[in-house]
């Protein structure tokens, strides 16, 4: 017996209508499915409540007056005008596959040529430059970018930029301090007049930056002198 | 008695004396030993394209063209002499001291390089000047890590590069139409004589000094900017392009 037969079957079987063959047939599905033996539990919850309960329990109270008010409101659905707007508007909205490839076709077209206006006149400020670029030189649409959060302003991409030059500055220092102690006063005279000169120039930058954070040539200097910096650091520690 | 007396005498003499010549000659051994300096010598067969690619540490390195299918390489070595291991791959000759005496104390390696004219050259040393002269290449690049003066003499290569640290950078040659220029120092003086028939975009930069001198070379293209700390512009019609960075020092254009 499959699960339909059953329970096709089960609320004659509960009623004790059933032949014996049907019944021992339902009783063994009942044994052997758990959806079904869930569906006779619950018929068998709702036979109970109607034996144990008083009608008056079942039913609500005045219940001719529920019946009533059933009937008003299906009558006024029934009197209720069909809403006007609701077809047309459906099938304004019913496109064919071909018009639906062609508006397809048409966004993708449109955005790959606004994509590459946009990239060929974003072009001009090499992404490099960024950096050292102040907010005065910015265009409309990397301000306008840079306002809703899609963008760094030239002053949150220089600090980026100086935070990522200074911890490979850290990195390659604490490798030249270990190697040191092995080179000879030359190789570390020189190295110490090196670092001196462009700590020298990376301070003056700084200073300058800090009274004027627009002066584009300093920030593009100091930008130079730290990757000085870094380098002269990373070719001595291999010594 | 008295002859025993002047023997013991004679004797004493005569081993103060031995003593004496021993610490004498003792340390003139020493000392020629200490001021030795090794030499190394190698040739190699070139063909038509190749590349010298040398990172010595602390010496100077002198590269000159010659008109011989044929690299030649003479060092001489201070001590503690260095291991120097050429190695001749596909189209370049490399040399690397400070791979081959990594972790080594090392005295001064002073290179004398022949190369064909046209053979690549790249060098570069951690201490020490570089001159290259007679290239005519497509690449000629020297980098000084910290001190040292870069001399580049009758250069005729389309990519120059020259950048160092503490010292003086001076280059004689010529601008090649689409060529790329590079020179850069920390402190020092930049001097570039090239021909007046060169044709160039310029962004010549000397934040500290602003003393950038263009001599015959100025013209209504080129412009100051920054305060004077920039020149940028054209001369001719501007095919090639040069690059010059001196943040501590000065800038100035030669007509050759």
């Amino acid at each position: 017996m499959n699960c339909d037969e059953c329970k096709n079957l089960i609320s004659v079987f509960m009623d004790s209508e059933l032949a014996e063959p049907q019944a021992s047939a339902v009783q063994m599905h009942l044994a052997a499915c758990s959806d079904c033996a869930l569906v006779c539990a619950d018929l068998s919850s709702i036979l109970d409540v109607c034996i144990t309960e008083s009608p008056s329990e079942i039913v609500p109270p005045n219940s001719q007056a529920l019946w009533c008010r059933i009937n008003n409101i299906i009558e006024n659905e029934k009197a209720a005008p069909p809403p006007p707007a609701e077809q047309p508007r459906g099938r304004f909205w019913q496109l064919s596959f071909g018009q639906l490839s062609a508006a397809v076709l048409c966004i993708a077209v449109i955005s790959s040529l606004l994509t590459f206006v946009t990239i060929s006149n974003y072009t001009q400020p090499a992404a490099a430059d960024f950096t050292t670029r102040s907010a005065a030189t910015q265009t409309t649409f990397e301000k306008v970018l840079s306002k809703v959060g899609l963008m760094e302003t030239p002053q949150q991409a220089r600090e980026t930029r100086l935070k990522e030059q200074q911890a490979a500055i850290d990195y390659w220092n604490a490798r030249v301090q270990t190697r040191r102690t092995q080179w000879n006063h030359i190789t570390r005279d020189a190295f110490d007049r090196n670092l001196q000169a462009i700590d020298e120039s990376v301070n003056d930058y700084t200073m300058i930056l800090q009274k004027d954070p627009d002066d584009e040539l300093s920030g593009e200097m100091l930008d130079t002198v730290l990757n000085d910096k870094m380098n002269l650091l990373r070719d001595f520690s291999d010594l | 008695m008295i002859w025993i007396v002047k023997n013991r005498i004679g004797q004493a003499a005569l081993a103060k004396t031995t003593i004496l010549l021993s610490v004498v000659f003792f340390l003139c051994a020493f000392a020629v030993d200490t001021s030795a300096q090794r030499s190394f010598s190698r040739t190699y067969p070139t063909g038509q394209d190749i590349r010298l690619q040398l990172m010595n540490r602390t010496g100077t390195v002198t590269v000159e063209g010659w008109n011989r299918p044929e690299i030649s390489i003479r060092a001489s070595m201070d001590a503690p002499t260095a291991n120097i291991v050429p190695q001749s791959l596909s189209g370049m000759i490399l040399i690397n001291l400070v791979r081959d005496n990594k972790g080594r104390d090392v005295g001064n390696v002073n290179f004398l390089i022949r190369v064909p004219y046209n053979a690549k050259v790249d060098i570069e040393t951690k201490i020490g000047n570089l001159i290259v002269s007679n290239v005519s290449s497509g690449l000629v690049r020297a980098y000084i890590s910290s001190e040292g003066d870069i001399t580049l003499t009758n250069i005729a290569s389309s990519a120059v590069s020259a950048e160092n640290g503490l010292g003086d950078i001076f280059f004689d040659g010529e601008i090649q139409e689409e060529g790329n220029y590079r020179f850069s120092s920390m402190r020092g003086n930049i001097n570039l004589r090239i021909p007046f028939t060169s044709s160039f975009k310029l962004v010549a930069t000397a934040p500290s000094t602003r003393s950038i001198s263009l001599g015959e070379f100025a013209n209504s293209n080129m412009s100051f900017v920054g305060d004077g700390r920039r020149v940028s512009g054209r001369f001719g019609s501007g095919s090639a392009t040069l690059t010059v960075t001196n943040q501590r020092g000065s800038i100035g254009f030669i007509r050759r």
